[in-house]
């Protein structure tokens, strides 16, 4: 049976190092139910690279050329252990010597999709697995989405590799931009004419994203912002 | 759009692609405004810059800037807004209200169609001109027309946002005196980046299509 030794808690304020504003407290949960080997609070940058169960081969190629650029630059990998994207962009971290972070929807002790088990016990032997619900906890399909919107908090960015309509990756995508934080989607995906949701998002401020290295222009390094005309 | 040149302050600077601790330190320090994360003193970034400001606002040369007459109008952002949205500006004037600096914050200025973007414009010359920004924005009635404006954004770049912002506001109150303040400006060469801590007064000023911003 699973214990709380096991699997230990830590505020997420602690886990990011730092308190929320009134924006980042309307959604976030308050305990953090954690597994694995990173640091705490948390390295940064961190990005989230989500999208779709069932990718095309364009899709997972592009999942794995954002991660390993990322990788390359020291930039952790995060996203939800679910089927396809997600599951690319951690296994690219993996094979490419990065750092990666999975934020799932079920309680730690559980894994969803099954199939990602072996991955899940990977990352929680060697990365880092968080969950914001506690082991006891019976999963609803609504945990999925405020894990989503969790995601979305522990990430500097977020990038939308490829998704539908029904994806969700749209409430990361639509939490990312309340947030104020930079939301980039795969320029394919922006001018794909059967998806109404980018141009929806690019209108409320989402990037689109030509160059992968242009992400790294707005991420956060370790150091500290200087004290201002002391 | 009438108006091709405009006076703004600005208080500090940073670079996209510096290298240096200084520049990371700035670079930082944009990141902070621009998600009003906390600070770990418990304040918010834009109330920690603006203290900062109030505390020397006398030795800055846009010090008149925020006299009692100010109204203080925040930049829109290049997208539309929905609400429990962070919007940036709209803190900054509230917190340079709050530290005693202009008369009063007025979320006048609305962005009505949303000026798309993409990745590599942040020193990218495709970047919307300030036509662009000028027809997407529209002017809400105040009940009583201001004698000084401040448009205030959180970080400038070439100034295209601010023209057309600026256009707009002169339309709607034509015998304001409107200036602009941006908390931070965008130097895109890392070499010519000295320090976050810049105050100035530069001009924005339209060439043809473009805007050009000096410093």
């Amino acid at each position: 049976m699973a214990t709380e030794t096991e699997y230990p808690s830590i505020d997420l304020r602690n886990l990011l190092g730092r308190p929320l504003n009134d924006i980042e407290e309307k959604y976030a949960p308050e305990i953090i139910y954690y597994k694995g080997v990173m640091q705490k609070p948390l390295p940064c940058a961190r990005v989230s690279i989500i999208g779709t169960r069932q990718p095309s081969k364009e899709g997972i190629l592009a999942a794995e050329e954002v991660s390993k650029i990322l990788i390359e630059n020291q930039v952790v990998i995060v996203s939800g252990l679910a089927k396809g994207i997600d599951t690319v962009a951690h296994e690219t971290a993996i094979k490419n010597g990065g750092k990666t972070i999975a934020v799932i929807g079920t309680p730690l002790n559980k894994t969803y999709p099954k199939e990602n088990t072996k991955l899940q016990e990977e990352l929680m032997k060697n990365h880092l697995v968080i969950s914001q619900y506690p082991i006891d906890h019976k999963t609803t399909p609504k945990d999925f989405v405020l894990r989503n919107r969790t995601m979305a908090l522990i990430s500097d960015a977020s990038v939308i590799v490829e998704a539908g309509e029904s994806s969700g990756s749209l409430y990361q995508g639509w939490e990312t931009l309340r947030l104020g934080r930079p939301l980039f989607i795969c320029k394919s995906v922006v001018h794909n004419p059967k998806l109404k949701w980018p141009k929806e998002m690019i209108e409320y401020g989402a990037i689109e994203l030509d160059d992968p290295a242009d992400i790294l222009e707005i991420l956060p390094s370790n150091v500290k912002m200087p004290e201002l005309f002391q | 759009m009438n108006i091709s040149k405009v006076e703004f302050g600005s208080l500090l600077t940073y670079t996209p692609r510096g290298d240096s601790e200084k520049a990371k330190g700035a670079k930082t320090a944009m990141i902070n405004l621009k998600n009003d994360n906390v600070l770990s003193s418990g304040i918010l970034t834009s109330e920690y810059i603006v203290q900062a400001m109030a505390r020397e606002i006398n030795t800055f040369p846009f010090a008149d800037y925020f006299n009692s007459n100010a109204v203080l109008v925040p930049a829109p952002k290049s997208s539309l807004l929905k609400p429990d949205t962070l919007w940036v500006p709209q803190r900054i004037t509230t917190a340079l209200i709050r530290n005693g600096l202009g008369k009063s914050s007025e979320a006048c200025l609305e962005r009505v169609t949303a000026v798309a973007r993409s990745s590599g414009q942040t020193v990218g010359a495709n970047r919307p001109k300030a036509l662009k920004h000028y027809e997407s924005m529209r002017v809400k009635e105040l009940l009583f027309k201001p004698k000084e404006i401040v448009l205030v954004d959180d970080v400038i770049t070439r100034g295209a946002t601010i023209l057309g912002g600026v256009n707009r506001l002169s339309e709607a109150f034509p015998d304001a005196k409107i200036r602009a303040f941006t908390m931070m400006r965008t130097i895109s060469n890392a070499e010519e980046f000295s320090d976050v801590e810049d105050p100035c007064i530069g001009t924005i000023t339209m060439y043809g299509e473009d805007t050009s911003r000096v410093p």
